[in-house]
């Protein structure tokens, strides 16, 4: 909100545009935009609405579009708020300023459903579960855990939340012990509950790799890619499981599939290189390896995510 | 409430994969066998009250962060007088373009007394070097006996001639191999066969004061990661057999590979009889230099399964060695990297490829928050196993500021072998093992010839760590030293393999390997209870190429095998 108002401001004494268009839609759609410009959002709102769409002009879209955003938050009028963005983002997709008041709508659309949610249902599961999420964003992992405990508590077959506690205790810094078991345990019983849950056949991959036992990493992954046929990451796991066990053949496919759904994945096109290499198909190995360090400068060139530490010249 | 409502699940991957990391860590703890005596520590520190080394390492630490002032130095044992003990050489920072300490800083060269303690002998010596140094490789170049240093340094590096009367020449201008620009670890070895030491001398970035980038972490000077600076190419340089070399660099093909080299080690990898080059890079791909004989080498790292992390992303390579952890007669290699990266411990296929086993090891979960540098598979309780012992240190001395996991000193680390696979001893290795150093290079002698190899530890901006050797009391070896006569006079690549009674060992001298550092050129070979080796074969390197065999082997003391002269006995 504050954003708005101080863009606002700013644009009370810039000049309008020069645009001599003769268009009755590009005056109607002028003038609407000074009108919000000069502080008249409730009665420009319904005009940018309308002209967003229909302005032939680029450069005057997106200002009544951006115009209309700021108005719509202001007003917190949603349906025109959701228009103005769609219109937006499918005419300038990849524009930074329309992308940037994107961010800050629908950041605002989140707070406002947040607060209302807590308000109206203080104590209801979905309101528990917005709080530990919070929470663990926050790294308040000890009262995360104990709303996800009190939704079991009252709802032992909740979905999703057996889940969300073994992610949590996966995450937590400075875990106990058998962190690892119960952890599994909980996905365990969330594969009770919701057998079709993808993520948590995916995280006892996970952990099963990280154990060396490949043959059950190799199983969970499995069952994970069944379930969602679309997971990068499972199809990822599998396949490097896979090579991990010297079934160089096998790991081709799931391989394949990974880089299929994520291109720009290094460690995708890595391990289907590396099956490539160790299967005798040198020239295709080749070209993997030239998309994987292609792949790997586009994150940001080697260790960008390094936490060795200073990484930017002044 | 947050503003911002994004997926937790993809918000803490990151954080959720490191902690699987840390929960393997604690695994691997829980399995440690029971391979140390309670009442003895493998290792314990020689103080320098006690070894009368006072020399220190002087980074010279700047407000600018240059570079080359968090990644020295090397440290190396050799025999220079030829007196049967070894001594010990260090390489310290020096002038340079954007130092100049006053008074001026120098390397040390101290001899062994032969009671345990030294003395320096770096002016009647000669070779204080005084330039920006970073490693020394000794090697015996021109075969006359006595060993020569080679040091690395930021600027032009030196090649001292070992005059063999306790003294040194520079003879570095007339040989032709000064490598100008940030030299850093370097190997001796006889890529060509033809019975003389060649010289690679690895380099790391196109880097100078006026190159230098200023960094900021938390509003702080920082140093840069080595990402922002140029790669370049390292150096290859053939022996002419005169005092001469001649840049091969081009003509091998290393010359087109640009990387920024730390650590590099020569050895075999598919047991054609020539030596092969891999070279730890940082931030970039690591190289496997394939020699093909005919003076060629073929690059195959990404091929081989050894350029990158499982991420597909470079790694910080540092520190590297090669040894057969495994006793399948082929050699493996180790690769030592920076936090969050794990060090790799890959195991040769036999077909020019590996795989990474530093999960099934416990070494990726041990390493996972550190930095390494110097390392060296050696067997330093006698069983006849290959344990590994490594440096660590963060190069970075604000980390601490950035992660809440890591540290700037690290611990020193020890696997023991139990014949198939290592296990992660440092935590009852004593309180060596728990105290954190910037450690860097180290270097593997047995300072004392009680047939315990000795570990000495180059420290950054602070004095070296010599650690004597505990571990091997109550078992019996035999030390070699092996002497080319047609092979080169070093004898780097030649394989011993030995029986002592169902003990059956293969090892081969390789030619460098750790970071920046140079180790005791004998090698011992521990035999456990058993009191005999039954037979010992040596087969040396080509031109040579012959194999040799011995039996009626005398135990626990040094013996010297001459290429087809036989055994010799060091004097004690």
């Amino acid at each position: 909100m504050m954003l708005f108002a101080v863009a606002a401001a700013a644009q009370v004494n810039t000049p309008t545009h020069s645009k001599t268009s003769t268009a009755v839609s590009t005056s109607a759609a002028e003038h609407a935009a000074t009108l919000a410009e000069t502080g008249h959002c409730s009665e420009a709102l319904p005009l940018l609405t309308k002209s967003a769409a229909h302005v032939t002009d680029k450069e005057l879209q997106k200002r009544v579009g951006l115009d209309g955003v700021r108005c719509a938050n202001l007003l917190q009028e949603q349906g025109p708020l959701l228009d103005l963005l769609r219109v937006l983002n499918q005419h300038f997709p990849h524009d930074p300023e329309v992308l940037y008041v994107t961010v800050h709508a629908y950041s605002d659309l989140s707070t406002n459903a947040a607060r209302e949610l807590a308000q109206t249902a203080p104590t209801s599961v979905p309101a528990l579960e917005m709080d530990a999420e919070t929470n663990e964003l926050q790294g308040k992992w000890d009262e995360a855990e104990k709303d996800y405990r009190k939704i079991l508590a009252e709802n032992p077959k909740y979905p999703g939340i057996h889940f969300r506690l073994a992610r949590l205790l996966l995450s937590r810094p400075n875990p106990g012990p058998d962190f690892q078991d119960e952890a599994k345990k909980e996905l365990q019983k969330e594969l009770e509950i919701d057998p079709g849950n993808a993520g948590a056949e995916y995280v006892l991959g996970e952990l099963a790799r990280q154990s060396q036992d490949f043959p059950d990493a190799v199983r969970h992954f499995s069952k994970a890619t069944q379930l969602n046929p679309k997971f990068a990451d499972a199809y990822l796991g599998l396949g490097m499981s896979l090579l991990t066990e010297k079934n160089y053949a096998g790991a081709v496919a799931p391989l394949e599939t990974a880089v299929k759904l994520e291109p720009r994945n290094p460690a995708a096109h890595y391990g289907l290189a590396t099956a490539y290499s160790r299967t005798g198909r040198k020239e295709d190995a080749q070209r993997e390896f030239a998309l994987q360090q292609q792949a790997a400068e586009r994150m940001g060139g080697p260790n960008a995510q390094n936490p060795q530490g200073p990484q930017n010249p002044q | 409430m947050t503003a911002f409502t994004r997926d937790p699940l993809q918000l803490t991957r990151r954080h959720f994969l490191w902690t699987l990391g840390g929960a393997a860590a604690l695994a691997g703890v829980r399995d440690i066998p029971a391979v140390l005596a309670a009442s003895q520590y493998p290792f314990e520190e020689v103080l320098p009250s006690a070894s009368r080394i006072t020399w220190t390492h002087t980074a010279g630490k700047s407000a600018q962060k240059y570079l080359p002032e968090t990644t020295g130095a090397g440290c190396a044992f050799l025999d220079y007088d030829n007196d049967g003990w070894m001594d010990i050489y260090l390489v310290n920072s020096g002038k340079c373009d954007f130092y100049d300490p006053k008074p001026p800083l120098r390397n040390a060269l101290y001899r062994n007394n032969r009671d345990g303690t030294f003395t320096d002998v770096t002016e009647k010596a000669g070779v204080g070097a005084g330039g920006y140094g970073q490693g020394v490789a000794v090697g015996d170049y021109d075969g006359d006996g006595f060993p020569d240093i080679y040091v690395t340094q930021y600027g032009r590096s030196i090649l001292y001639h070992n005059n063999g009367d306790g003294t040194f020449t520079d003879v570095t201008e007339k040989a032709g191999v000064a490598a100008p620009g940030w030299s850093s670890s370097a190997v001796w070895f006889d890529y060509d066969n033809d019975g003389r030491l060649d010289l690679f001398v690895c380099r790391f970035v196109e880097f100078s004061k006026a190159e230098n980038l200023p960094c900021k972490a938390r509003n702080e000077p920082g140093y840069c990661v080595p990402r922002l600076y140029k790669p370049t190419p390292s150096w290859l340089f053939h022996n002419n057999g005169d005092g001469t070399f001649t840049d091969v660099s081009k003509s091998s093909g290393i010359e087109k590979y640009l990387g920024k080299a730390w650590g590099v080690v020569a050895t075999d990898l598919n047991n054609d009889g020539k030596m092969d080059l891999f070279v730890a890079n940082d931030t970039t791909e690591n190289f496997l230099f394939m020699n093909r004989g005919n003076g060629k080498f073929d690059e195959i790292a990404a091929l081989a399964g050894v350029g990158y992390g499982e991420t597909g992303r470079p790694r910080s390579g540092m520190g590297v060695d090669s040894a057969d952890f495994n006793q399948d007669g082929w050699m493996d290699l180790f690769v030592a990297n920076i936090d969050h990266e794990r060090y790799s411990l890959y195991q040769n296929n036999h077909d020019e490829t590996f795989d990474d086993q530093a999960g099934p090891t416990g070494v990726g979960a041990a390493t996972r928050l550190m930095s390494g540098w110097g390392l060296k598979f050696f067997d330093y309780d006698n069983d006849g196993n290959l344990d590994l012992f490594l440096a660590n240190g963060n190069p970075d001395d604000l980390i601490e500021t950035m992660q809440k996991d890591v540290t700037y000193r690290e611990p020193l680390l020890l696997f023991h072998s139990d014949g198939k696979t290592l296990h992660n001893v440092s935590a009852e290795s004593g309180p060596i093992f728990s105290r954190n150093f910037s450690a860097r290079g180290l270097a593997v002698g047995d300072f004392d010839n009680d047939g315990a190899a000795d570990v000495i530890v180059s420290v950054n901006d602070a004095a070296p760590l010599l650690l004597r050797n505990t571990a091997a009391k109550g078992n019996h070896w035999l030390g070699i030293n092996l002497q080319g006569k047609k092979s080169n006079r070093d004898a780097i690549g030649a394989r011993i393999t030995f029986q002592a009674g169902d003990l059956k060992r293969s090892r081969m001298k390789v030619g460098g390997g750790s970071y920046l550092s140079s180790h005791d050129p004998r090698m011992v070979l521990g035999i456990g209870k058993r009191t005999k080796v039954d037979w010992l074969e040596v087969k040396w390197p080509q031109p040579g190429g012959t194999t040799e065999k011995f039996t009626e082997l005398p135990i626990d003391r040094y013996i010297t095998i001459v290429e087809g002269e036989g055994i010799k006995k060091i004097p004690s």
